[in-house]
């Protein structure tokens, strides 16, 4: 069973996080202290750890960064409030993997611990991708369905391969917009939506299913089609 | 603002008042001596002459004009006036040849006010027992002496005072001066808006540093009565966000446990939609807000404002395409701008986004760089509607929605996000009339002033 660590000192967000992750299938251990914090996530072994930036004793981000020291590389998802920018990126350069900003849907934060948890798993050295018949080369970025295949812009290629790589995975617009387009800001919802759209009809054209789905007020998923 | 002027300051004003009473001091107490000297030098003349008088007049007549004579060439400095004249007013001996007409002859000595003698000098005139007229006189040389130099004295004190105390004056100005000058300087960025800056205070505590203090005192609290008014609507913004994320995880949670609701018109996905509404506007009040707390220049860098563009118009151009609007991009290659690149980019999104918005299918929106002596300049120009003079510079602040806005989905604080992203850039943001249409001109050059 996957096994998440909750470093975090405010109880109701706390709570959220517990009932969300639980829900999801993990167990979950929360500690609300950071140097208890530490002390587990060195002396146990988790799969991801989402992480308070501010906490009393020992704050996230020196957690985050005896942790790498320690070279333990355990997925750190960062939560913070501090919304910043400049907060966002020490936060990722003291070590953490996301960063996430406080309020947050709940469902975001599974989703971004998700593609985390994944990104630990999946060896990064393939050159295709594939997913329920459609192939996507990292190398001359043609995607290919039965006989058939496409160039893609520079735009769709990293849509595609951000999809692929996380396929059965639940992406929200915000996490689609950071990771293909490197922004941290709100495009608006339809910016992303209009670019899956013409990606979907793309993919279509191939004659490949219906492979990317829109899951009702979250987001899209790749899967390959039951 | 005034220039501090030298002149003007109080010191100096001070100072020159000072040294015009010490020059009028001077001058009444030069007046004094004088005419303490003065009187002086009457009484001894006075006794001078009674006693040249007395001594001449115990002469018998006969050897007088022989001692006058013999007195006179004594008399090596020439201050001594003698003259004998007969009964019937003839000379008969000394210096002086005509009794002068004002004296009165009865043996008390006066002025002489004729021509040719000092003005000051003394003279008696007596008859002597054997009807002769004897004349004696001193000349006021010591005292104009005296006067001299006394006047030379306040001459040169008069301009020794006046030059070194205009020199003085100028010198102890020149400190309030130079300070006066650090305040005027330090309080050009808090004209300019910047309420955390503060005016220099130094270790004297003088009356100038008291001013700056009660200054800075004041500034403390406007700028903790804006914090306050600024944070009210963030902290609204924040606090109201918990409850709504846990309200839109609730009905989100709800909509998975009823996958048969296919339709998109079901009040689930209305109230779901219209949660994601409320966050979306209150994610952007904090975001205003957040770009107005936010360092200057903290992420500034060499921006290719030419490459941004490019990447807008490739992030906009299927939502364009989407909607029929003619999506253009005019660049050229320019030199690199300083700016923050991901803000620069969500401002001119925003303003794509805005004309994507208000152009109806079959219009055109212009995306272009301009080159002017000044700098580049990012355009949006749409065929909309536009906006009408009288709201431009409404639709900046936060929540106006601008006529034609009405029946169009928006919060009215794309355009606030925009003009505070260009105010932290100390950009100018112009709107103008597209003739129809509009036409956003972002200058990415600081404005001054």
């Amino acid at each position: 069973m996957t096994s998440i660590l909750a470093i975090e000192d405010d109880e109701a967000t706390a709570r959220e996080i517990v009932s969300e992750l639980t829900s999801h299938g993990f167990h979950v251990e929360w500690v609300a202290d950071g140097r208890e914090g530490l002390i587990r996530a060195t002396s146990k072994r988790f799969d991801a750890i989402t992480l308070d930036r501010m906490l009393p004793g020992i704050d996230g981000l020196t957690i985050v960064t005896i942790l790498r020291n320690a070279n333990i590389h355990t997925p750190v998802l960062m939560i913070s409030a501090l919304t910043q920018v400049d907060e966002r990126v020490r936060g990722l350069r003291a070590g953490g993997d996301d960063y996430l900003t406080k309020p947050f849907a709940s469902e975001e934060m599974a989703a971004r611990l998700e593609v985390l948890l994944r990104r630990q798993g999946a060896p990064a050295r393939e050159t295709i991708l594939r997913v329920g018949g459609l192939e996507l080369d990292l190398v001359t970025r043609e995607a290919r369905f039965g006989g058939s295949d496409a160039r893609l812009l520079p735009t769709e290629f990293k849509l595609l391969e951000f999809l692929m790589r996380n396929a059965g995975q639940l992406l929200t617009r915000t996490m689609i917009f950071e990771s293909v387009w490197g922004y941290y800001f709100d495009p608006g919802t339809n910016l992303v939506d209009v670019h899956l759209g013409r990606l979907r009809r793309k993919l279509e054209a191939l004659g490949a299913p219906p492979l990317i789905q829109t899951v009702r007020g979250a987001g899209y998923t790749l899967r390959a089609a039951a | 603002m005034p220039q501090p002027d030298l002149w003007r300051t109080t010191t100096f004003r001070l100072t020159l008042v000072l040294g015009g009473v010490f020059t009028a001091g001077i001058v009444a107490l030069l007046g004094l001596i004088y005419w303490s000297t003065a009187s002086y030098l009457v009484v001894q003349m006075d006794q001078i002459v009674i006693g040249q008088a007395r001594g001449l007049e115990a002469i018998p007549p006969e050897a007088l004009p022989a001692m006058i004579t013999a007195t006179e060439r004594e008399d090596v400095r020439g201050v001594n006036y003698y003259g004998l004249f007969g009964p019937n007013g003839t000379w008969v001996a000394g210096n002086v040849r005509r009794l002068p007409p004002s004296v009165i002859v009865d043996g008390r000595p006066r002025e002489l006010k004729e021509k040719g003698f000092q003005p000051g000098a003394r003279a008696l005139a007596e008859r002597l027992p054997w009807g002769e007229v004897l004349f004696v006189g001193f000349d006021a040389k010591t005292l104009s002496g005296v006067r001299r130099i006394l006047e030379r004295s306040l001459i040169v004190s008069g301009a020794l005072i006046f030059i070194i105390g205009l020199g003085l004056s100028a010198a102890v100005s020149l400190d309030p001066l130079r300070r006066v000058r650090q305040i005027q300087r330090a309080s050009e960025p808090i004209l300019a808006g910047d309420v955390s800056a503060r005016l220099p205070i130094s270790a004297r505590q003088d009356e100038l540093d008291m001013l700056a203090s009660i200054a800075n005192r004041m500034m403390d609290e406007v700028e903790r009565l804006l914090w306050q008014v600024k944070s009210v609507g963030d902290h609204v913004a924040h606090d109201l966000r918990t409850p709504l994320n846990r309200l839109r995880a609730l009905l989100y949670r709800m909509r998975q446990d009823r996958p048969e609701l296919d339709a998109d018109a079901g009040p689930l996905d209305q109230a779901l939609q219209e949660t994601d509404t409320l966050l979306a506007r209150f994610k952007a009040i904090q975001r205003i807000g957040e770009i107005d707390r936010r360092e200057r220049r903290a992420g500034f860098g060499a921006v290719r404002l030419d490459e941004l563009l490019e990447e807008l118009a490739a992030f906009f151009e299927p939502l364009a395409e989407d909607r029929g609007v003619d999506l253009q991009l005019h660049v050229h290659e320019t030199r690199e701008t300083l700016a923050d690149r991901e803000l620069l980019f969500e401002a001119v999104g925003n303003l794509v986004a805005n004309a994507t918005k208000f152009t109806p299918p079959g219009g055109s929106i212009q995306l272009a760089l301009t080159c002017s002596r000044r700098g580049p300049a990012i355009e949006v120009i749409d065929n909309g509607p536009g906006v009408p003079e009288d709201e431009r510079q409404a639709v900046f602040e936060r929540f106006y929605r601008g006529r034609a806005a009405l029946g169009t989905p928006g919060s009215g604080l794309g355009l606030s996000i925009v003009a505070a992203i260009a105010r932290l850039h100390g950009f100018r943001l112009r709107l103008a009339d597209a003739g129809p249409g509009l036409r956003v001109t972002l200058e990415c050059w600081p404005a001054d002033g």
